[in-house]
């Protein structure tokens, strides 16, 4: 297991900017990148109204791991992206490297070539990203220390 | 690990409740659930089968305290506790940062609860971890009902590996204990941070925090629906 990245503003921008690229040239409606633990490392795009964003990156993990576990139960190895096709939605979720997913929401507004074929591109660099912001010097000045989180929960 | 957020000013934690079948796990989640403020609460979702017996996870996100200008966020998940579901916890307990080991008070349990505890072990090992890395903790449940162990002997079953670590009586149903638990499990974890992360700056190392006093503050005081 790879360590999580910490985003800092450099990746955190470089992120948005590749979402913003990927949403604009696929047409989709929404981007998020996961980690798959369920946490959303970056998002971009209109999500339905009334859904959660957190509540769907749980969920969106969840479902990747169980049918990539699936796959590999019944000997297929190479699994790398997984499409879910509803009435309205749909989902494309892309491995971006071990930890890391990459999905993608869009309706009937583009097509699913069109999207698998934006995301391809997508990956490598959402992965390169990923990369970097791992070997990354962490910030030089503690976010809190033990002392502050005492403070925080008084006795 | 943890997942900071440098731009949105967030620290994201992931504890999973962990334990035998019907110890009590959806039931803590529940009990939170209903008690915490609108504010500080995402939607709890529950993968669960027509029984209501959980069938992948349960899910409930918690804003908490806010430390030095960050948000300090807590992603609640249970386990499936029947046997037969393994590889569904395995899935469930990636990048697991800290657990809240339930265990079922009952007498006729015990073989159950030693038996979760230990699969818990090797589902961590299987993915590189162990409860050595790990902030933990054991939560007694159901210690309403009649025939429960007594605390000592739960003690000698459970608590028995070199670092002691916190342990609760709970009752998940009335709520008693739920959020002792909680609290202490994210006090654990944003000790663990907050040493690690000062390590990692170079800082000399702190020594270690004294095992923290539990009382119902922190989380509770910071969300607890009024
Ligand atoms: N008396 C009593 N009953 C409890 C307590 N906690 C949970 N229960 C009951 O035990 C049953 C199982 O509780 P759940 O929370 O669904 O158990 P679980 O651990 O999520 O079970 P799985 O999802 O199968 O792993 C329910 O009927 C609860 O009402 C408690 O503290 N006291
Ligand atoms: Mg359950």
């Amino acid at each position: 297991m790879q360590a999580i990245p910490i985003i800092t503003f450099e990746a955190a921008n470089q992120l948005l900017n590749a979402l913003t690229d990927y949403l604009e040239k696929s047409e989709a409606s929404f981007a998020l990148v996961i980690d798959r633990g369920g946490s959303i490392l970056s998002q971009h795009g209109d999500i339905p109204a009334g859904s959660d964003m957190t509540i769907l990156a749980a969920l969106a993990a969840g479902s990747y791991a169980a049918t990539r576990e699936l796959a590999t139960r019944i000997g297929e190895a190479d699994f790398s992206t997984l499409h879910q096709e509803g009435q309205k939605m749909q989902l494309l979720m892309s491995a971006v490297d071990e930890d890391v997913v990459l999905v993608t929401g869009f309706g009937p507004q583009t097509a699913l070539g069109l999207v698998r074929f934006y995301a391809a591109r997508a990956v490598p660099q959402v992965a390169a990203i990923i990369q970097d912001a791992r070997a990354a010097q962490r910030p030089a000045v503690p976010i809190f220390t033990a002392a502050d989180v005492a403070a925080a929960f008084p006795r | 690990m943890a997942i900071v957020n440098y731009v949105n000013k967030e620290i994201q934690f992931k504890v999973v409740y962990y334990g035998p079948a019907l110890c009590g796990k959806t039931t803590n989640l529940t009990y939170i659930h209903g008690q915490v403020a609108e504010a500080h609460k995402g939607e709890l979702v529950s993968l669960a089968t027509a029984a209501d017996r959980t069938l992948f996870f349960d899910f409930l996100p918690l804003n908490a305290v806010v430390i030095k200008g960050f948000k300090t966020k807590f992603q609640l998940y249970t386990v499936p506790g029947q046997v037969m579901y393994n590889a569904t916890r395995q899935l469930v307990l990636r990048s697991v940062d800290g657990i809240v080991f339930v265990a079922d008070s009952q007498w006729d349990k015990m073989e159950e609860n030693v038996e979760s505890f230990k699969n818990l072990q090797d589902n961590l090992a299987e993915q590189g971890s162990s409860l050595d890395q790990l902030p933990y903790l054991l939560q007694y449940n159901k210690r309403d009902l009649p025939n429960v162990a007594p605390l000592h002997y739960l003690e000698y079953l459970l608590n028995n590996r070199r670092v002691r670590v916190p342990s609760f009586e709970a009752a998940a149903t009335t709520g008693q204990g739920v959020f002792a638990s909680l609290n202490a499990i994210s006090r654990m974890l944003l000790q663990k941070f907050a040493r690690e992360h000062d390590t990692m700056a170079g800082n000399r190392q702190q020594p270690a925090a004294p095992p923290a006093r539990i009382v119902l503050s922190g989380i509770a005081a910071a969300t607890l629906r009024r």
